[in-house]
Parts: C-alpha cells; structure tokens; sequence
C-alpha cells in the first residue's frame, strides 16, 4: 500500500498505518479523493476575494515577466526635457524627474518585486521548514537552542536590522534579499516546528521508527508532506509583506541602488515631488496595494479551503 | 454589540484609506506661534562645537549663538562686508598686518569663568594655528594683549580680508581659555562656558535647543528661544514648513522653483547667496583612475547642462572652478566640454574596456538625480558606474585618512563646499598639506602651493584675479574634476520672520527678526 494514503493530511484524521479497513476500496478511496478537490476547486471559483487575488496575482507575474516586452520604453533612458510630463497617450503614467517613463518603470519594478518575493520567500520556506523540522524532531537541547535563535532573530526590527546591516554593507538588491530570508526564517520554522512535533508521535511515524528508518527519510518522506501544506499557504500570505518590505526599504534609500527601479523608489521620488507630479506616487502606490491585496486575498481563500477550521467568522 | 475588526476589514479599509491619501490635497501653509519660539532645521547633529575641530554648517549656527565674536557680516545691497558685532567696541586695521580691537564692558563667561578678556581673544585665536582650520589663520603671527580688554591681531603677511572671511566665520569664535584648561584643550558637544544671548542643550538625532541665557546683558534677540529640529531629508523639512511646523527651512531646488512661480500665502523666500561649489571628485591615486587620459573622458563624458536642468530645475548657475560667482578670480568657462566621442577617444587611447567605478553622494534628491544622469552620462561611453548614496555621517569622513581607511577605496564622488566672500578660503582646502584631509582627490603641485601663498599677499585685484584663474587651471588640469554648479542657499521662511544668513548659508539665529 502506499505510505502517502495512510498520512494524515491537514483537516483528515490520521489512517493507521497497518492497512486499510477491509470494507474500503482503493478506487473508493480515488474517487472521495477526486470528489474533494473537485469540491475545493468549486469552492474557490465561487469565492470572489480568490478569484480576485488569483487575477491580480496572474496579473502580478505576468507584468513582471514580460515587462520588456510590455514597457513602451527603456526603464532607464533619459528625456530630461520631458522631465514630469503628466499622463499623456505617449507616457501613461506620465514621466519622473528625468523624463524617464514611469509606466515602464513600474513593470521593471515589478521584477524587483517578483525577484524578491520568489527568491527571498522560498530560500526562508526551504530553511525554515528544514530547521523547524529539525527541532521538532530533534533531540530536546537542540529544539531548545534553535527556539532561542527563532526568537532572537525574530526580536530585531526588520527596519533596524536593514539600517545596521546596510550601514556596512552599503545598499543593495541582495542586502534586501538577505533581510527578507532572515527575518522570514524562524516564522516558517515555528510553524514547521510545531506541526512535526505534532506528527512524532503519531502511530505512523512510530511505525516509521521501528522498523528501523532513518530520522532524514522519516522526515523527507512522512513529516514534510505533511507540514509543507500549511506552510506554503503561509508563504503565499508572506509574499505581500515580504514585496511591502522591499518597497520600504527601497523608500528609505536601503534597497536597491540607482538606476534600478522599483516600486519602493519610484514611490520616493514621488513623494520628493509630490506637489508638482502627484502621478508619480499614485503611479507607485496601485500596483503595490493591488498585488498586496490579490496575494492576501488569494492566501486567505486557498487557507479557507484548505484549512476549514480556520475559515469563516475571522 | 461587540464590533470585531478582521483581517480582511483591515486590509479594505487600509487600502480605501491608502488609495484616498493619494488623492492630491494641497494645504495651505498656516504658521503656529507656540509662544517666542523660532523653529528651525537642522540637517543633522551638531558633533563637534569646537572651532577648531568642528564639520562647519549648523556647528557655525551653534557657536554664533553661544560664543562671542569679534566681527559680523553686513549686507550692503547685493554684496557682502563686515561691521563689528556687539562684542567690541572697537575693531580697526591700523595697517595692513595690525588689527586694533577693544572687547565690549560687562561681558561675561556663563560657569562663574568671570569675565570675557584679550586673553582669551589671544588663547582663541592662535590655538587655531594647531587645528582643523588651520587656513583660516594662515596670515595671523599673534594676538598680542595690551590690556584688559584691548588688544592687536598682528598678522605675518599683508591680508586684507582676514576680517571677512576668519573673523566673521566660525573660526572666529572666542572661547574662554580658563573654561578650555578644565575641559582639557578640546570641547565636542558642550560648550566649557558660552557669552551670548542663548545657552545650548541638544538631543542627539531629535534636537538642538537655545533658550535665553540669563547672564546676557546684550541685546536682546527677537526670539526667546530657537528650537533646532533635525531633519535629515530636505524634502520632509520642505512638508513641515509648509504644514507650519518650522518657521524657516531651506529648500531645494524643485521647490525653489515652484515658489518662484507661484509663492503661497504667508511665505518668502530669502537667498543668502551662490557661495557654494560643486563638482565630481576622482581619486588621482586610485589605481583604476591613476591614468589621467581616463580621468579626462569622465570629465568630457559628464553633460553638466542636463544635470542642470534635471536635477536643479535650471535653478543654479554652471560652474567652472570652485571659486564662486561675483568674487574675484571666477572662471568664465572650463576647459574641457561635454564630448562623449573624446571620452571614447581618451578610454580607447588608455586601453581601458569595461571599465566599472563607484559614485559616492549623499543621499538627497538632487544628488541622487545628479548621480543617475552622470550613471546615464558615463554608460553611454561605456563606463559601468555604480551610485552608493551614503548619510552624512559616513560621507563627511570617507576620504579623510584620520577617520579610517574608506579613502583608499574611494573612486569618484560629488561634493560640495560653501566658502566665504573671498577667493582664498576655497582654495585653501586643495593645497599639499590638505591631501588626505579635504584635499581628497589627493593630487599636489608645487605650482598651486606657491600661488596659494601669492594670492593671500596679493592685495592688487588684478594679480588676485590671475593668481586664482592659474589656480583653477592646474586644479582642472589634474582631470580629477567636473565642476558642476553654484547653488544658491535659500530658505523658505514665514513672512512672520526675517531671515539672517551668511554668505556661506549658515544662519544666525540670534539676527532674526518679526515680521
């Protein structure tokens, strides 16, 4: 029999790990499988808050990904004298303080936002997951002093860390990526912590055990399965922060270094001119609420459906 | 009714509240008046107060306030002359090397330090000679006490404006020797003992308070107390004016462009002068910039026109050296031009290919602007350049040796200096002896040194004039310059207030007015 169908999953109570009841057949088992995620799927086709994040996140992606052929113009090329040109049919946005075309420059900054989302959030969910797996399943010391530093490093600011590390490192694209993994880190591994110190002591890891499997191939094969469900729904919530995150620090000058655009930094300059080109802030302001809100809210539906006891009445 | 606010509810309204402070709303400046109190900004703290030892910029304001000297800017229409302050009752050159002064009755030293003598005037002066400042008494011999409160500055060499530009500039300043001895020589963030109209107290990071000294027996100022707000961002002081929260700020070249178009309601604009200059430096010893075919393409690449026009609005006036619009010895054009096939020409006759450097600024809106139109400038000659925007703290010390080992990695850079009404002072700092302290492009020539000392003996306007030309010459001839502007210090200001500033941009508090 398969190891996989006696796993719990998260919401299905734990199978023993012997053998299925003699009054259950595989192709039944099949068939409720497919039933339930036929069931999720109409779940979430009428939730309108996931449709609604899965549009702005498709939206999000593909604007990122195929911004050089979407942007009318280099990101980066200069046209001073059309320098904070409003919205025209030829600058949609209307340009920045040196003419360059801030349409173009938000799709390239959506890149930035991409880059970091994708990269920072899953090299945190990889190690998160790996260290909280491990405290979870280690020995009692080693659980102990992986809490401690979970907790240490979840006690610095993100913004006070940025300034200290960027004060010696000087401003950069990998400084944020850095921040982000490292502050993202002990949230994954908490959760992952505590769900695998739920599963160790389960009937089928005890199982597992005794006949002799490796703590690597119990946690590779038994534990992750189980706890990596909830943890990319957490990092689907974590995007929106993690792109805001990136945003900010590019705001304060600690992100990435000119002339790459972003939208933490065209909301800056934005703001620097505020009163003579407000385009500019609003310009950099909508696609970093609209793809805040289409990960948050398709974050939200995909728990809802997948996490009911979490769902309604928040 | 228990109300529950939810995630989601939270998210909604943050994002309605958001997408509504977008909206564009335009205030209307409205000044408060908290009492008597003047407030100002700061761009950063005062770290060190001694004269000697001091940054300059707001330190200046500080000791203006707080410390006695012995002469004053006047404005006579658009130029610039001394006239003594209120601390002396007499100050003449009796000849071209003796300074006669006679300090003012009743003046005392706050801390019980007694009263305020030629000695110390004497103790002030010549411990200058050891400090930072050095240049500024390069033509003092000594001060030499004739009594009580009289005295004679006797200079070495003839020069006609050590008023100007030593006495009534922060070098100036008289301490009191007897606070100094307890104190150890050397003062930071506290004065040993002040004698002005107003005692100084600050927060690191929040700000510099003067409140009414009570031992003043001056004049009284207009204000009973100045609070001095640090602001590092020009734009965020620029929002507080216009919100009322300061009652003077200086402001940037967008806004100063926008007031001079359409001025608000309640608000002026004061301009103290273009005595600053500024230009991209290169490190003549950096390996990657020794050659100096490749420090004259940078200079040839740079289109200055464009950084004008965006990143200063077309507000400043184009430079051509560092000695600065109306005073004697200013260039009429540089002699190098924007030409990117010469740059091209000059890197492929070097040899260089893929060459990569790193701009550091500091990190305000027209310098970053500046940094991205040269990053523009540089790429189209094939030169990668990086822009590391840096806060005041670390950009100040970066190229001087005593402060660490940054200037040896130092490449490029944009700088900018304020100077006083006289061609000497901006000079002084690109001397021998300066290399590893200002003189961070770090180049010498015995040339220079020599018209360095010419021009402060020079008293012929003429000879002065050539002397500082030639200098200029030889400064823009080592390739480690691309003069870029003079940009005038302006302040936006309440027209309930009137504004006092040097040449140089440093404001006195102590000289403000109602309006």
């Amino acid at each position: 029999m398969s190891e996989n169908r006696s796993e719990p999953v998260t919401g299905i109570p734990a199978v023993d790990a012997s053998g299925l009841p003699d009054h259950v057949t595989e192709t039944e088992i099949r068939e409720s499988a497919a039933r339930e995620r036929r069931e999720k799927l109409r779940s979430f086709l009428t939730n309108w808050q996931g449709l609604t994040g899965l549009i702005l996140v498709t939206a999000f992606f593909a604007s990122a990904i195929f911004a050089s052929w979407l942007a009318p113009y280099d990101p980066n090329a200069l046209d001073v004298p059309a320098r904070l040109s409003g919205p025209t049919l030829d600058h949609l946005a209307g340009t920045d303080q040196l003419g360059r075309d801030t349409l173009s420059r938000i799709l390239y900054g959506g890149r930035v936002a991409l880059k970091i989302a994708a990269i920072g959030v899953s090299v945190a969910l990889t190690i998160g997951l790996t260290l909280g797996m491990i405290a979870g399943f280690g020995p009692r010391w080693l659980d102990s002093l992986l809490l401690l530093i979970f907790d240490t490093v979840r006690s610095f600011p993100t913004i006070v860390l940025a300034l200290a590390t960027v004060a010696l490192t000087g401003p950069s694209l990998t400084v944020v990526l850095a921040i982000v993994i490292i502050t993202s880190i002990p949230q994954y591994a908490r959760v992952a912590r505590t769900a695998t110190l739920t599963l160790r002591n389960t009937d089928f890891i005890l199982a597992e055990r005794s006949l002799g499997a490796s703590m690597t191939r119990t946690l590779l094969h038994h534990v992750m399965p189980n706890v990596v469900g909830p943890l990319l729904i957490l990092a689907a919530m974590d995007v929106p922060v993690v792109v805001t995150v990136e945003a900010g620090l590019s705001f304060l000058g600690l992100g990435v270094t000119p002339p790459t655009a972003s939208w933490g930094t065209i909301l800056n300059e934005g703001y620097l001119v505020i009163r003579d080109a407000p385009w500019m802030v609003i310009a950099g302001g909508i696609p970093l609420i609209l793809t805040t809100l289409g990960f948050t809210f398709l974050g939200e539906a995909l728990r809802d459906i997948f996490d009911p006891r979490m769902g309604k009445g928040r | 009714m228990i109300q529950t606010t939810t995630r989601r509810g939270f998210l909604g309204t943050t994002a309605a509240l958001g997408a509504l402070g977008l909206a564009p709303g335009w205030t209307t400046a409205a000044f408060a008046q908290p009492g008597n109190t003047l407030r100002l900004r700061i761009d950063r703290d005062n770290n060190v107060l001694d004269p000697g030892f001091m940054t300059g910029g707001t330190e200046i304001e500080a000791q203006k306030q707080c410390l006695p000297f012995l002469a004053q800017y006047a404005r006579d229409g658009e130029t610039f002359t001394w006239e003594p302050t209120y601390f002396v009752t007499k100050l003449e050159q009796r000849d071209a090397t003796h300074i006669d002064f006679e300090l003012a009755e009743g003046l005392v030293w706050s801390g019980g330090y007694g009263a305020v003598t030629a000695s110390d005037v004497k103790y002030s002066y010549e411990r200058m000679k050891d400090s930072d400042w050095s240049g500024y008494f390069e033509a003092l011999d000594h001060v030499e006490v004739t009594g009580e409160r009289t005295g004679t500055i006797v200079l070495s060499k003839p020069f006609a404006p050590f008023i100007m530009i030593t006495l009534c500039h922060g070098p100036g300043a008289v301490l009191s020797e007897k606070a100094m001895a307890d104190v150890g020589g050397k003062f930071t963030t506290k004065f040993p003992a002040v004698c002005g109209p107003y005692t100084y107290d600050a927060t690191p990071g929040q700000r510099a308070v003067f409140s009414a000294n009570p031992e003043w027996t001056g004049p009284k100022p207009a204000f009973d107390r100045v609070e001095c707000n640090v602001i590092t961002e020009v734009k965020a002081a620029e929002l507080a004016f216009e919100a009322g929260e300061l009652d003077c700020t200086s402001v940037g070249a967008d806004t100063l462009a926008r007031y001079t178009k359409d001025m608000p309601e309640g608000t002026g604009i004061a301009v103290a002068g273009e005595l600053q200059y500024m230009w991209m430096g290169m490190n003549t010893e950096h390996p990657k910039l020794q050659d100096i075919r490749v420090r004259q393409a940078i200079q040839h690449a740079v289109d200055v026109d464009t950084i004008l026009q965006g990143a200063y609005s077309g507000t400043t006036a184009k430079s051509h050296g560092i000695i600065c619009p109306g005073l004697t010895g200013q260039r009429d054009s540089a002699g190098y031009s924007y030409d990117p096939a010469k740059a091209r020409a000059l890197l492929e006759e070097a040899g260089v290919s893929g060459l990569e450097l790193t701009l550091r600024t500091l990190n305000n809106q027209e310098r970053m602007l500046t940094a991205q139109i040269i990053q523009a400038n540089l790429a189209a000659v094939g030169i990668t350049l990086n822009v590391l925007p840096l806060d005041g703290g670390p950009f100040w010390e970066m190229g001087q040796e005593s402060k660490g080992d940054t200037w040896k990695e130092l490449e490029l850079w944009l700088m900018r200096f304020g100077t006083t009404p006289d061609p000497y002072e901006a000079t002084q700092w690109f001397t021998s002896n300066q290399v590893g302290v200002w003189n961070w492009e770090r180049w010498t020539d015995e040339e220079f040194d020599r018209l360095y000392d010419e021009g402060v003996n020079e008293t012929d306007q003429q000879k002065r004039h050539d002397i500082y030309v030639r200098m200029q010459e030889i400064m823009e001839n080592t390739g480690a310059y691309v003069w870029i502007n003079h940009e005038p210090e302006a302040f936006g200001h309440s027209t309930d207030v009137t504004v006092n500033a040097a040449p140089s941009g440093e404001l006195n508090y102590r000289r403000f007015g109602m309006g």
